[in-house]
């Protein structure tokens, strides 16, 4: 009997380690399978994906519009110039000139104002009080943007497609970049308010260069193999004297006027443009993807 | 019967050994789908065509299994070396479940499936309500700020086709800006400046874009675009500066018109960024820029309300807004196959 129970016992005990194994085997085979079995084992996720950018010169001939402006917008002709080292990284620069600028409303209503008080015969008290700031035309002393160059670093960390109405599919990215401006101004000339150096009735202007960071994102939506159409938002906040007035420089604060025309009259604008660029893309035939 | 357990251990020992040896592949350099690397059969590393080349040589095992296998089971289970195909030991365990294909004939065969040029939209919206709520900023005013909260309740019709209603509450938070007391000091020309109370329309939405990103190479986005449009109200009156002494204006309801396009962006199939540009179009009243010389509020003062209107303005309030959309219900069902 007790043989009889060794022998039962032995046996449960084989098979059970029998089992484990089987189990072990099973479970090893399993994760196997998956690795090394299939058509697509070792496959990238993407074949054939087209390279728009990597090795390529982009050139894009480029209109921009200024944003929000007080007294005078620009619109700027010019292009942007970039390589693209790998298909996310590209260094070039942006150049434009002011090729328009337009006065809002608020500089023609105050160029009526002014008009119609220099008709009135004698000085008005309103001339008087506004000598400084304001001359014969008003328009021909606002600050202007005459050019822009802009070195940059573009990153293109987003890629996809675009179904416009179930028919039209276009390859689009979307980008960053960012780097310093070099901004050309046109704003009215600093006086010290002094018998040499009056301020009334002295509107001539000066040109100087403002160095300002700029930054943006765009948007390319690619045509064919070698070209795109661009949107682009792009910041370039710094100060200047928009519209040559005196507005700070005295005071405890220097935030009231002080009858000169100053550095301290620029006021800080976080200058906006928005960009409609034709991108061509050289070579013309792209790369694509094992 | 003795040895029967200590065989039957062995015979599990050696049925482990096959695992390991395979297990030192995977310990090596293999690569998944998605990380090819050139074919080194050395570490381990398997590419498609290699793939495809052990399926051939798995099958050819196959064929010739029989016989390979004839002699380890003449010999004894015990004696059975795997060659380290999964596939082959498929084929030993079950010769008849052992598939027997041609790869490279299967993958040459041409294939007639139904392909859409979009294998499904990632998020379908008919039938579902959309619940955008985000806060919107004016810009297109220098003047005066318009930053709002906005709320939007849409419905699908169609995929493409949406009905709601929006609106949005300004008044807190108009913002009449520094550069106007500097232009007023400055040039003594005083700029109608008006403030808004809030806004509501009714609106269509149509959906003609949709689209995918990919970032960094790594996550998939899918986003779509749409343009909206609609008809509502607003209500808005002038800020008084130029007799703020005597002018103190109502709000009134002005009837309003707007277009726009969004950009919205799926987090998961019921939550989307949302970005949208939409101009507010209304014919707004401005304050009057002549004062009345006659005090009192008599029929031509300058303290009856009706002097203190001046032109009327098409005046467009530009906002851009920045918002989170829901989708509810949360889950849908597709119509057509993948």
């Amino acid at each position: 009997m007790t043989t009889t129970k060794q022998k039962t016992m032995k046996r449960l005990v084989s098979v059970l380690a029998a089992a484990l194994a089987l189990c072990a085997f099973t479970e090893r085979a399993e994760a196997q399978q998956i690795l090394l079995t299939g058509p697509l084992a070792g496959a990238p996720a993407v074949r054939k994906l087209r390279l728009h950018r990597k090795g390529r010169f982009e050139v894009a001939p480029a209109v921009s519009f200024t944003l929000l402006d007080e007294y005078q917008r620009t619109i700027f002709a010019g292009a942007k110039l970039n390589y693209h080292f790998t298909d996310w990284l590209a260094f070039g620069a942006w150049g434009a000139f002011g090729a328009a600028h337009l006065t809002t409303h608020l500089s023609e209503q105050i160029q009526d104002v002014n008009a119609a008080r220099r008709k009135v015969p004698g000085e008005s008290l309103d001339e008087r009080l506004t000598a400084v700031n304001l001359g014969p035309d008003f328009t021909k002393q606002l600050g202007t943007m005459d050019w822009v160059v802009a070195p940059q670093l573009t990153a293109v960390p987003f890629r996809g497609k675009l179904a416009l109405f179930q028919s039209i599919y276009l390859d689009t990215d979307l980008y960053f970049f960012g780097g310093p401006a070099f901004v050309g101004l046109n704003e009215r000339k600093n006086c010290a308010g002094t018998t040499q150096d009056p301020c009334v009735n002295n509107f001539t202007m000066a040109t100087r260069m403002a160095i300002a960071p700029t930054f943006g994102l765009g948007f390319n939506f690619y045509i064919n193999k070698w070209s795109a159409i661009g949107f682009e938002w792009r910041g370039m906040p710094f100060s200047w004297n928009t519209g040559g007035f005196d507005t700070a420089g005295g005071g405890k604060d220097k935030k009231f006027p002080d009858n000169k025309i100053s550095n301290d009259d620029r006021q800080f604008n976080f200058n906006q443009v928005l960009t409609l660029s034709f991108n061509v893309y050289l070579p013309f035939q792209y790369k694509t993807s094992e | 019967m003795k040895s029967s357990p200590i065989g039957l251990l062995v015979a599990v020992a050696l049925g482990i050994f096959p695992a390991q040896s395979w297990a030192q592949a995977k310990a090596g350099k293999v690569t998944v789908a998605g990380k090819a690397a050139a074919p080194k059969d050395s570490e381990g590393v398997i590419d498609a065509d290699a793939s495809a080349a052990a399926t051939t040589s798995g099958d050819a095992a196959a064929e010739a299994a029989p016989a390979a296998g004839d002699t380890p089971a003449e010999a004894g289970e015990e004696t059975e070396t795997p060659t380290g195909s999964g596939l082959e030991d498929i084929c030993k365990i079950d010769p008849a479940a052992c598939p027997n294909l041609d790869m490279d004939k299967e993958a040459a065969r041409p294939l007639k499936e139904q392909i859409f040029a979009v294998q499904q939209a990632y998020a379908l919206r008919v039938r579902r309500f959309e619940l955008q709520a985000g806060w919107s900023q004016s810009m297109n005013d220098q003047f005066v700020g318009h930053p709002t909260p906005n709320l939007a309740l849409n419905y699908y019709i169609t995929n493409v086709l949406a009905i709601g209603i929006n609106g949005q509450y300004y008044e807190p938070f108009n913002v009449d800006k520094a550069f106007n007391a500097q232009v007023r000091r400055a040039a003594r020309v005083a700029v109608p400046l008006t403030e808004y109370q809030w806004g509501a329309a009714l609106n269509f939405t149509y959906v003609p874009a949709y689209g995918k990103f990919a970032g960094f190479g790594d996550f998939i986005f899918h986003y779509d675009a749409y343009v909206v449009g609609g008809v509502g109200a607003m209500s808005v009156r002038p800020i008084p500066v130029i007799d703020p002494d005597n002018r103190n204006f109502d709000y009134q309801t002005k009837l309003a018109f707007n277009a726009g396009i969004g950009v919205r962006i799926f987090f998961n199939k019921w939550f989307a960024a949302v970005l949208e540009v939409r101009d507010y179009v209304f014919n707004d009243k401005l304050e009057s820029l002549t004062v009345s010389k006659v005090p009192g509020p008599g029929p031509n003062g300058a303290g009856n309300p009706n002097t203190w209107y001046g032109d009327t303005k098409l005046t467009n309030n530009v906002q851009a807004q920045l918002g989170a959309a829901i989708f509810i219900p949360f889950s849908f069902d597709y119509r057509l196959p993948k």
